[in-house]
């Protein structure tokens, strides 16, 4: 069979492919609303709802309710009927089934493990997004927006949560999916997948790059500048830049809020930073820190 | 403010509408599916009952038709109108009053035996009540009461055997009257039994349940549902042919031996017992099962996962002959097997192969094992010319330091002692194991080589150390020692040197040349890659073996291949159910099914072909004996089989029971090392099927035959024995077989100063005999001797013994030759095979006659006059 | 059209009837606030509700569905428990019997395993929107980090449910899940800084997960109390946290401008 056939019928990755088609169809919707509110808002009109009143619970609202369940009945009890779910072999902790995948929804953090140490992929980073998601009210000040899809009132705020959402979230998740095969190896949906081949990829240190071995001390140095500088630097630029352009904003914010966010942010950033660095430069650590068990970035 | 949008609520009442009708539909599918889709064995159930009910009914018809033919319907008219005869004399008056006044006082009696019973239980009740409180309060109240209702109690009993008397024969008196009706009702019954039972059968199938049938054994937790399907896998009949339908085949060697609900289907067949839901699945012939079904000879390979031994196996004929194929190519050697542990070499010792062979030879065997002679045994290991050389350098330099070829073409040999070699050649049958030009090699098991270019191969002067004594050599060879003298040994090797050429020979190294040590040291790490002292044993491999500490500390060095713990192959010892994921099947994942048997047989098929660097030597089977070998690897599992299924070999049970296995001491083992008996014949469950059971000979040959014998052995078995028999019993060698002749008798025994012959004989006088079988046949007194024998003979015509035994020139073939069994066996031995042949033979022929005992005796004593008179 | 309305009558007429349902509906405002604070499970809703809590393309239906979605879960759950050990030797042969031989054991099992994949599909969804719509600003800023453990715990209930079937998809799915607990700085065997308290794969965060070194009977257990006791209990309780803020927030949010 196909080989991507073969991988999107598999009974647990039809769920991705009808997940793949529910996102998308709702991200166009929120937008396209978005968009159409931003229209009424330029021209100085109400926007979509502004003015609505209040309607009886009973019936219109229980209508819509039942009518909903109803349809989730139908679709799940169709996709029921069609697809069985999967029951491989039993359990048996000697033989490792080569890939190895968590549950789906975790795929997007194991592929972080491509690029960061466990403690960061499987620890820290899922632990900063709960505590990133748990911020949101609190760190957006923005007074625009509340109870309306718009993208103009709230550019910024839209543009980072969709990155986060849609690519360091949902399309990690399609990629450990439809995409990594034996060896958590790169497979393009028309690749056959095969146990055998290996991949040597000579990925360095960055320091190594220039000559320095990045375990020595003088590697050390140069490792913690770097990371620190980005941090620290993509921590100031922005108060530096808002200090000259909007001193406003700055007071409105406050500095603990201005700290998360831009910390929250850096390390969000961080992410597909590191990610090009593997890929492209085939950089395995920027810094390390080989005490205290190892402590790699 | 409420504002219901009239049109928008009308068209969600549609959808609502439509939604619910949709989901109304897909639980109905639901529903069907889960009663009918998933439940296929229900329509076979049905279909088989109603093919059973057609069978059933089909039966009742020509049943009832058979019951008019032979005019049942008639006879139970005439019965019926006695039987209305009969009623009518009961129930005229007269006798109707007289039943009345019978029955009255019976009645009566009755009422009172009820009225008896229920004061007993009474006084009973009031007994245990007092006897409670006296052993709790030790009174004596209530000892005096305790007697006085024991008194009651007796006095009751009595009263009611009074009763019962008087009832016997009020009853007896009152059965008088409705006797004759019950006897004609009787026979009615009877005569319509056989088809009421035919109809009842109908009714009782008619009523059976469709459900999951399901064989639970309950210690492994496994279940088996086969049977809902396969319905008829254990019916007393065949219903139909149609799968799956059909009863088991040859039920009665597997199911009468394996009850299906106490050992279910899959610990033989496999496959997924607990699936019912599709075909496909309960043959686990899908993803995610490992364990597709067996099914026809293969499922023979699951004979291994209980019995310890299935030699002679009823049932189990094809693996068995499969499981020789391990011994024959000795898998043993490199891989770890269970039950292999004390097999010895398959390869002959290497340690002075130097002096045996000519080096162009061992160069061209190791190259190309076949190519030598077809039937080599020894497989290809892809050596190139220089590797070859190596190993045989190394090989060399164990008993020497050149490469040296001897070339007997240009020699002369001595033409008489060729002759008096060709005579001692087919005197003492070499080729009944040896195959030359084609020839000979009947007794396959022992894999004897083909000698037809062995001239080309061996040196003189070794093959006459050898033939003098092979154990010399090769300790633990088959070849036996025959007692030639050194005279005849000359003869034999100039006759077989000259005879046996090899015209394509190429002879490098008439001119020895000095050995090069860079090879030598080449070879050795070749042989230590490849593990040839898996098979051979060789010199200077000592390092090669892990010895484990507590051996060393005992001084053991050097463990031989069958005893070291870890072998230069995978284990595989459960190779037949090692999870296929963990089967590596390189680069033909692809072009191959991914499946153990596959994966098995295209290894065996081509060793190196699933990736570059495997060691592995093809051992160009045919495909036959691939897929018999698949079979018998595919059985060594370590599948959880409950203990009490588990058929250990006698080996194992002596093993457990403390019991030594026997063992052969004394002189005579030292002449059995010598002739090895037990390369045909068995003896004490040591040995091969190829002759005639030895166990009991002592018992049953005469001492004087047996030396004549041994001096001369001629057939005694017809030609029709040796030829493979149709059916459950090891094939055997089409040929006329003969035993060779060893020349026992003259020599003595090593270290003593007895003939061999009298060892054999005392021997088998001491240790080969059994309490069953009495020395003579009991006499009988009061008749006369003659007479006797004439009796004997006259039963002898009789029962058609001729039709199988042959006496002088007249009877069959398929019985031995009786023409001197006088001689030949003892009368006791006669009498004992008389009553009970399959005793000493349970594979015998010979019927079963239910001979008396007297009829024995004179049978025995008639055959024990016929006797041949020594020329 | 006579004989209907009699049997109608007939109907409700009666003590019982009007034991269960109090009184008739006449399409009133009075009866249909009744409708609503009359029954125990329409009562979340408030009796008049904000007209984009009734328009699909604003709410998108997701709140709810997810929560259908649980009790769909619950119930199939519930039902499935009753032919299920959550021991090492019959958990993958109770699965294995439940397709094959328990009735109606294959739609319950399919309903259960895709009503978990569809929950997490649609409770990403249902976050999604609200931040989209920006239905976390005040005053429902709260909400949205009830929400946020919501979300959390869906992941955790689906996670832990994985297990069960004791097949090799569950079995390494849950080991290269629960690997990565091994990480977790300070309390993970392999995790930075593990030394400073003694920390070993015999009293890691990974230990206290699977109740040993390895996935073994005691995760088994675990994950299944977790699974079916423990996180539903907590999610409940927290699902009642939110709809009960949904209301006191005002109901589902509304242009402020």
């Amino acid at each position: 069979m196909n080989p991507f056939i073969e991988i999107i019928t598999q009974p647990d990755n039809i769920a991705i492919v009808i997940m793949i088609f529910m996102v998308s169809f709702f991200m166009v919707w929120a937008f396209q609303q978005a968009f159409q509110n931003d229209r009424l808002i330029a021209s100085g009109l109400p926007v979509e709802g502004e003015n609505d009143g209040f309607v009886d619970t009973f019936k219109p609202l229980v209508r819509i309710e039942l009518i909903i369940a109803l349809v989730v009945m139908v679709g799940l009890t169709i996709w029921s009927i069609a697809v069985d779910a999967p029951l491989e072999e039993i359990a048996n902790p000697t033989i490792t089934p080569n890939p190895a995948k968590a549950p789906w929804y975790f795929l997007g953090l194991q592929e972080l493990l491509v690029y960061f140490d466990p403690w960061l992929a499987g620890v820290v980073l899922p632990s900063l997004i709960v505590v990133g998601l748990l911020a949101i009210p609190y760190i957006d000040i923005n007074p625009k927006g509340n109870g309306y899809y718009t993208f103009s009132e709230r550019k910024y705020a839209i543009i980072i949560f969709s990155f986060g959402f849609f690519v360091l979230w949902l399309l990690l998740i399609v990629i450990g999916v439809f995409f990594r095969g034996p060896g958590w190896l790169w497979y393009w949906p028309w690749q056959e997948w095969d146990h055998a081949r290996v991949v040597y990829e000579p990925t360095k240190d960055l320091t190594s790059i220039i000559g320095i071995d990045s375990r020595s001390i003088p590697g050390i140095i140069i490792g913690g500048i770097v990371v620190l500088s980005y941090l620290v630097g993509g921590m100031v630029a922005p108060y530096l830049y808002w200090k000259k352009n909007n001193p406003e904003l700055l007071k409105q914010l406050g500095m603990v809020r201005y700290i998360t966010i831009t910390f929250l942010f850096v390390t969000m950033m961080a992410i597909p930073i590191k990610m090009i660095l593997r890929l492209v430069f085939l950089v395995k650590y920027v810094w390390i820190i080989p005490w205290f068990g190892g402590i790699n970035f | 403010m409420a504002n219901e949008n009239k049109n928008n609520s009308s068209y969600r009442v549609y959808l609502f509408v439509f939604f619910s009708v949709l989901l109304l539909a897909l639980s109905a599918w639901v529903v069907w599916d889960d009663e009918f889709g998933l439940r296929p064995w229900k329509k076979y159930q049905q279909e088989y009952k109603s093919l059973k009910h057609d069978k059933l009914e089909k039966d009742y018809k020509r049943a009832v038709v058979e019951f008019q033919r032979a005019g049942g319907h008639r006879k139970l008219a005439d019965l019926e109108a006695k039987l209305k005869k009969a009623e009518d004399v009961f129930n005229s008056k007269e006798t109707q009053e007289k039943y009345a006044r019978v029955n009255k006082q019976l009645t009566d009696i009755h009422e009172q035996v009820v009225q008896n019973q229920k004061e007993l239980r009474d006084l009973r009740g009031q007994f245990l009540e007092s006897e409670y409180y006296f052993t709790k309060t030790q009174k004596q109240e209530y000892k005096a009461k305790m007697d006085g209702l024991q008194r009651k109690i007796d006095v009751n009993l009595l009263r009611g055997t009074e009763l019962q008397k008087k009832e016997e024969p009020l009853k007896l008196s009152l059965s008088e009257f409705t006797s004759a009706k019950a006897a004609i009702l009787a026979e009615i019954e009877n005569m319509k039994n056989g088809l009421e039972e035919k109809k009842e059968r109908i009714a009782n199938n008619d009523k059976v349940p469709v459900d999951i049938k399901q064989i639970h054994i309950k210690d492994v937790d496994r279940a088996d549902r086969c049977q809902s399907c396969h319905i008829g896998i254990d019916g007393k009949s065949q219903v139909s042919l149609k799968q799956p339908f059909t009863r088991h085949p040859a039920s009665f060697v597997y199911l009468d031996h394996h009850d299906p609900s106490k050992f279910g289907c899959t610990f033989c067949h496999r496959g997924q017992g607990r699936a019912t839901t599709s075909a496909e699945k309960a043959h686990g012939k899908v993803k995610h099962w490992d364990e597709p079904m067996l099914d026809g000879d293969m499922t023979q390979t699951s004979c291994l996962n209980c019995h310890g031994d299935i030699k002679g196996l009823r049932g189990a004929e094809t693996i068995m002959k499969s499981t020789e194929l391990i011994k024959k190519y000795g898998c043993y050697s490199c891989h770890k097997i269970p039950g292999y542990e004390t097999v010895g070499d398959v390869g002959p010792v290497l340690t002075e192969v130097g002096t045996k062979v000519n080096y162009s030879w061992a160069v061209s065997w190791l190259l190309d094992p076949k190519k030598y002679f077809s039937t080599a045994r020894m497989p290809k290991f892809f050596f190139t010319q220089d590797q070859a050389e190596s190993i045989a350098d190394y090989l060399f330099s164990m008993s020497g330091t050149t490469r040296h070829d001897a070339d007997y073409t240009k020699a002369t040999p001595n033409d008489k002692l060729v002759e008096q070699g060709k005579a001692l050649w087919a005197q003492a049958r070499c080729n009944l194991c040896h195959t030359t030009g084609g020839r000979g090699g009947n007794h396959i098991k022992v894999y004897a080589p083909d000698l037809s270019k062995v001239g080309s191969k061996v040196n003189k002067e070794w093959m006459f150390r050898w033939i003098k004594n092979p154990n010399a050599y090769f300790p633990g060879t088959k070849m036996p020692r025959f007692r030639f003298t050194d005279e005849e040994i000359r003869g034999l090797v100039e006759y077989i040197v000259k005879e046996y050429q090899d015209d394509e020979a190429e002879m490098k190294y008439v001119q020895p040349v000095e050995i090069k040590a860079a090879s030598i040291k080449k070879g050795k790490e070749l042989i230590q890659q490849y593990g040839c002292y898996g098979c051979h044993k060789l010199q200077g491999m000592e390092e090669m073996v892990q010895v484990a500490p507590s051996l060393k500390q005992q001084g053991v060095t050097f463990l031989r291949s069958n005893e070291m713990r870890e072998k230069i192959g995978t284990e595989l010892s459960s190779i037949g159910s090692k999870p296929v994921d963990m089967l590596d099947f390189g680069k033909l994942k692809k072009s191959i099914p991914n499946d153990r048997l596959s994966y098995i047989k295209q290894k065996l098929r081509d060793p190196r072909s699933y990736r570059l660097g495997l060691r592995m030597p093809d051992f160009r089977l045919a495909e036959s004996e691939v897929n018999e070998l698949a079979s018998v690897l595919y059985g060594f599992t370590d599948a959880n089989v409950p203990t009490r299924f588990l058929v250990p070999s006698r080996q194992e049970l002596d093993r457990m029971a403390g019991v030594p296995s026997y063992k052969f001491t004394g002189d005579f083992a030292k002449v059995i090392a010598d002739v090895k008996c037990t390369n045909c014949h068995a003896i004490r469950g040591i040995g091969a099927d190829y002759a005639p059971d030895l166990s009991v000979a002592g018992s049953k040959l005469q001492e004087s035959w047996i030396r004549s014998f041994l001096a001369n052995p001629d057939v005694i078995r017809p030609l029709l024995q040796q030829m493979p028999k149709l059916g459950l019993s090891q094939g055997k060698p089409v040929a006329k077989v003969t035993m060779p002749r060893f020349n026992l008798g003259k020599q003595n025994v090593e270290d003593t100063n007895r003939s061999d012959v009298d060892v054999v004989i005392n021997f088998f006088q001491q240790e080969l005999v059994t309490s069953d079988i009495p020395k003579e046949v009991p006499k009988i007194t009061t008749v006369d001797m003659t007479e006797q024998i004439s009796k004997g003979k006259q039963l002898y015509d009789e029962k058609g013994c001729r039709a199988c035994h042959q006496v002088g020139m007249d009877g069959g073939a398929l019985g031995p030759n009786l023409s001197n069994v006088g001689n030949r066996l003892n009368s006791g031995f006669i009498f004992k095979h008389l009553e009970n042949a399959r005793k000493f033979k349970p594979d015998i022929v010979e019927p079963d006659y239910g001979f008396s005992e007297r009829e024995r005796i004179y049978l025995t004593n008639f055959l024990m006059t016929l006797k041949l008179t020594a020329k | 059209m006579k004989n209907l309305t009699d049997i109608t009558d007939k109907v409700k007429k009666n003590l019982i009837w009007k034991s269960i349902f109090r009184r008739d509906y006449r399409n009133t405002v009075r009866d249909r606030a009744m409708a609503v604070f009359g029954n125990v499970f329409l009562h979340l809703h408030p009796v008049q509700v904000r007209e984009s809590a009734v328009k699909l393309r604003f709410t998108w239906g997701m709140g709810g569905i997810t929560f259908f979605a649980f009790i769909i879960l619950v119930i199939t759950g519930v039902v499935l428990m009753f032919y299920y050990h959550p021991s090492v030797d019959q958990a993958y042969t109770d699965i294995k019997d439940l397709e094959f031989q328990v009735p109606y054991g294959v739609i319950l099992r399919n309903l259960h395993r895709w009503g978990a994949h569809f929950m997490v599909i649609v409770v990403m969804i249902h976050m999604f929107r609200v931040f989209m719509t920006g239905s976390y600003k005040a005053p429902r800023q709260f909400n949205w980090g009830i929400g946020v453990f919501l979300l959390v715990l869906t992941f955790l209930l689906s996670f832990t449910g994985y297990l069960t079937p004791w097949d090799q998809l569950g079995f390494w799915a849950i080991t290269v899940g629960t690997n990565m607990g091994a990480a977790t700085p300070l309390l993970g065997y392999q995790g930075p800084f593990s030394e400073l308290l003694h920390i070993t794969p015999y009293n890691d965060v990974r230990f206290a997960l699977l109740g040993g070194a390895q996935v073994a009977g005691n995760a088994l257990l675990r994950s299944y109390i977790w699974h079916c006791v423990a996180i539903p209990l907590v999610a409940t309780i927290l699902m009642l946290v939110h709809f009960w803020r949904v209301r006191k927030d005002g109901g589902i949010s509304k242009p402020q401008k």
